[in-house]
């Protein structure tokens, strides 16, 4: 929901047009062996679950609006448009129900994070990840 | 939605370093126009051919454009004070009170565990399913939740709320826990609209209530019960006079709701209903919706009545919301309302009416 401007709309139009086809890994980060299904990473990025199925806290990380594995993870885990995910959000900020995982704009910030963080989970295109991260799960 | 600002003016005021807060600046706004085409009024009330598209704040259509009875602007500020400690203000200003901005929702918010938070200060009132984002429009499909539904006088209550969430055998159970209190001393609906439209004091007490969720894939079920105490002064001719109910100086209203939502693939399914029970006299209230999304676009229809042994009126609505920005959608409706009230408890008799507009969030 963070504000933009008027060519980042147009990007992300041209973008919704061709979806990131590549796979996408959501990686935790190496000391964290928890197993994770699409359902629990689903639930983890709407605020409805605060920890990982092994009960430690998770803190999930998003990637910025607009960019091409954000549209494929929305679709893919979460099974909705931006659009149903920015109208869900509101509802819980204003109502002081929940709060939007935290944004960064790049695949790397998400892989230093994740590296520096047992509780931090956060997705790249599969490609993108490395040795400093472990894969717990890939959505194809 | 969010944009981080440092407090730095704490920070040069002390001229040393201090641990600074995160403050959050989130907000919407919903810029509404529109008029009624034809309606009956209410001529023994000496009310024109109008649209009552907000209760609780008067928010009136006549035949002339007007865009203030749907039209605001709400900003909320919310300071995160780490190890789950938050505070939160919403500043809302409307223009079916000119715009004058005033503080809606101010609490402090505690995470006690990773299912439990506590929540302290001033709140809206989760009675109806759309209650505590109503002013919120891009969250939902319609121009607004149906005034049907929503007519109850108070919005807000001053107290504390704890919420919860649990993961049970694949559903999402949430809900909270509330009391608290509101004493709003020139009620807007009664002073200004209902008769005698004398200034009017109007108290709820001993709320407590509660709402439970439960969630499971494309289907949300919630239920919602809440009982208080009413209470209430009228100003007349200058003079105070405590409003009685037969005998008695106050009376009891116990409020109970069900909810069923369904996101099935491109379908939408919305319904709600509810029963306020104020010392026996029942009000009955429920709305039911259909949308269908076809890729930014969202036509829906909607039906929506209130029913008590005098007061009883329907909306049925046709509209179509436009998600055409990442951030904001545009939506046009149309508004039937019956009005079949008895002599003298008509609201604002008969009208048809369209409203269009932009919701945004920020």
């Amino acid at each position: 929901m963070n504000f933009r401007c008027i060519s980042i709309m147009v990007a992300s139009l041209a973008l919704s047009a061709s979806v990131l086809a590549e796979s996408l890994a959501i990686v935790v980060h190496p000391a964290n062996a928890t197993d994770l299904t699409t359902e629990d990473v689903s639930r983890l990025y709407l605020g409805r679950a605060r920890t990982f199925p092994n009960g430690e806290s998770a803190v999930p990380i998003n990637l910025a609006e607009g960019m091409l594995a954000r549209e494929s993870f929305d679709q893919r885990a979460l099974s909705r448009s931006s659009a149903q995910l920015k109208a869900y959000w509101s509802k819980l900020v204003f109502t002081g129900k929940g709060t939007p995982p935290q944004e960064v704009d790049s695949h790397e910030e998400v892989l230093k994070l994740v590296a520096t963080n047992p509780s931090i989970i956060g997705y790249v295109p599969a490609s993108a990840a490395d040795e400093r991260v472990r894969i717990a799960i890939q959505l194809d | 939605m969010k944009k981080t600002l440092i407090a730095t003016a704490t920070g040069l005021l002390l001229l040393q370093p201090v641990a600074y807060a995160n403050v959050d600046v989130s907000g919407y706004a919903s810029v509404i126009g529109g008029r009624v085409l034809s309606g009956t009024g209410v001529e023994s009330e000496g009310i024109p051919p109008s649209f009552l598209a907000n209760y609780p704040l008067v928010g009136v259509y006549e035949k002339d454009w007007s865009f203030k009875p749907d039209t605001r602007f709400g900003l909320q500020f919310r300071a995160n004070l780490t190890d789950g400690l938050s505070a939160t203000a919403q500043v809302v200003a409307r223009g079916a009170d000119d715009f004058d901005a005033r503080f809606e929702w101010a609490y402090l918010s505690y995470d006690l565990n990773d299912h439990w938070t506590l929540q302290a200060g001033k709140k809206r009132l989760p009675l109806y399913y759309y209650s505590d984002f109503f002013d919120v429009g891009y969250a939902y499909l319609w121009i607004r939740p149906p005034a049907d539904n929503y007519t109850w006088q108070i919005f807000n209550y001053t107290g504390v709320n704890a919420m919860f969430n649990y993961f049970v055998g694949d559903w999402d159970i949430s809900g909270n826990i509330y009391t608290g209190r509101e004493d709003d001393s020139q009620n807007k609906l009664l002073s200004e609209y209902f008769p005698p439209r004398q200034p009017t004091r109007e108290i709820w007490k001993n709320i407590v209530g509660g709402v439970l969720n439960l969630n499971r894939d494309w289907l949300d079920i919630r239920l919602t019960y809440m009982t208080y105490i009413n209470e209430r002064y009228r100003t007349i001719d200058g003079v105070v006079e405590r409003v009685t109910w037969g005998d008695s100086l106050t009376r009891r209203g116990k409020f109970a709701g069900v909810s069923v939502n369904m996101d099935f693939g491109s379908w939408i399914f919305l319904s709600e209903l509810n029963r306020l029970d104020l010392d026996g006299g029942k009000f009955d209230t429920y709305m039911v919706s259909a949308g269908y999304r076809i890729n930014q676009f969202t036509p829906y229809i909607s039906y929506a009545d209130f029913d008590s042994a005098n007061e009883k009126h329907n909306t049925t609505s046709l509209g179509l919301r436009w998600d055409f920005h990442s951030n904001a959608a545009f939506k046009f409706q149309y508004d039937d309302v019956k009005d079949k009230s008895e002599p003298f408890w008509e609201v604002a008799g008969d009208s048809k009416s369209i409203t269009f507009g932009v919701d945004l969030v920020f």
